[in-house]
């Protein structure tokens, strides 16, 4: 089965992820296509509310400590035709500080979940839990807001997800060496990923070029989330045209959702927004940026790159 | 190729292809002015103020010598003369291309071929 898997991620809470996450999975539900939302926001995990359901059991946490078989069957159907959810567990202290081999366990289901498209809404921050999901999604959308504080953490976010396959890759080729010495430049300036590429080129241009491939093989998505004119749509882009000249990596800007007071009025009557909104400006953007991306050949052709994780 | 943001050359600063118009060229001069402008918030965070001006600098440049006919053919020869433009390939001719070379029938080398042509006459 053809499957693509969608992550919605960022570096700041608020930015509308779960809204994003939600909204698409109801979009590509209304087309006759499978969805299975799953909440992986493992620290406040709250995408259940967003589609207007109570938390409930079997939950992500079930399929963690093995009260259910699968992920499969923590999947449950939502009064939404094709849509299925797999909720966040309640048991947010465990869950958040998940381990390593229950992750792997985790992404290797999420590959195996038999639909067409997983979408998977991410937390905040940059744990390596979350930047893993991230990574080993293929579209990966980042959600920002039209404020300092937002696009800052976009930044942070992008230059983790860079240092996580940098970090990988060198594990992987056993040059743990470079890893303190990428720490130890990443941080300088703007510039220092490419100072960091230019001086292992230098040095060792085998190593140099094969990160320089793994990097270039991160093809995020940008959205900017509650634009409130032209101008925040063009800040967008901006920050994906500058994302792609410092951190090196080939950003993809999907477009902006307009600001909407209906969300906050959908949120609290516990209503799905899109299915009432069709119309709105927001869910006319919501539709044109999953369809760019579920038609879109780059993605279509491309599998969905599989972050091999070390076992330990 | 890794270049550091003062090696982009002006299409590449612009992000526009070196075909473009200058309308393209205009829409995007204004988008990097935007982007570079004093106070912008799309760098906050990651470029500072004293790597923002040189960039600034190189976009008002870049934009005095696209927009001129004469300066634009200059700067192009002077470009091409650096590495050859190749223009870039479009996502389906390259799958297109290796599903062509997928279904086609595997090269035969003239042994092979001569060997084939040998058994297929032994046995008529």
């Amino acid at each position: 089965m053809d499957k693509r898997i969608w992550a919605i991620g960022g570096g700041k809470g608020g930015t509308g992820k779960s809204f994003v996450a939600a909204n698409l999975g109801l979009h590509l539900a209304s087309l006759d296509r499978d969805v299975v939302l799953l909440d992986a926001d493992l620290g406040a995990p709250n995408l259940h509310t967003l589609l207007g359901l109570r938390p409930s059991h079997p939950d992500l946490g079930d399929f963690l400590t093995g009260a259910v078989p699968s992920l499969e069957a923590a999947a449950v159907a939502t009064p939404y035709r094709n849509l299925r959810l797999i909720k966040g567990s309640e048991n947010i202290l465990f869950i958040a500080n998940v381990a390593h081999f229950r992750k792997l366990r985790l992404l290797r289901q999420v590959r195996q979940l038999a639909t067409q498209n997983v979408i998977l809404d991410l937390g905040t921050g940059s744990s390596y839990n979350t930047l893993d999901f991230f990574l080993s999604a293929n579209p990966g959308v980042v959600v920002t807001t039209p404020e300092p504080t937002a696009i800052e953490n976009t930044y942070l976010f992008l230059k983790s997800c860079i240092m996580r396959v940098l970090k990988l890759y060198m594990d992987h080729y056993k040059i743990r060496d470079l890893h303190q010495k990428m720490l130890d430049q990443i941080e300088k300036n703007s510039q220092s990923l490419y100072s960091f590429f230019k001086s292992l080129m230098e040095t060792d241009r085998s190593y140099g070029t094969i990160l320089y491939r793994a990097l270039r093989t991160f093809r995020p998505c940008l959205v900017m989330n509650k634009a409130r004119g032209e101008e925040d749509v063009r800040l967008g882009r901006s920050v994906a045209d500058v994302a792609r000249k410092y951190l090196l990596i080939d950003m993809k800007y999907l477009g902006a959702i307009p600001y909407d007071d209906d969300v906050a009025g959908s949120l609290r009557a516990l209503r799905p927004y899109y299915p009432d909104h069709r119309n709105a400006a927001a869910a006319k953007a919501i539709r044109q940026m999953s369809e760019d991306l579920a038609y879109s050949i780059e993605f279509t052709l491309r599998t969905p790159p599989e972050i091999r994780l070390p076992d330990v | 190729m890794l270049k550091r943001i003062e090696d982009w050359n002006y299409y590449e600063l612009l992000s526009v292809e070196r075909t473009a118009s200058q309308d393209e060229i205009w829409e995007a001069y204004q988008a990097a002015l935007a982007t570079y402008k004093d106070g912008s918030e799309a760098l906050y965070g990651l470029v500072t103020e004293a790597e923002r001006g040189p960039t600034l600098e190189r976009v008002q440049e870049a934009f005095q010598t696209l927009r001129d006919p004469a300066r634009r053919k200059e700067y192009d020869l002077a470009l091409l003369r650096h590495a050859p433009y190749t223009p870039p390939k479009a996502p389906f001719r390259r799958s297109v291309g290796k599903l062509e070379i997928e279904e086609a029938p595997p090269r035969r080398s003239f042994w092979s071929r001569l060997k084939r042509l040998f058994i297929n006459l032994t046995h008529s």
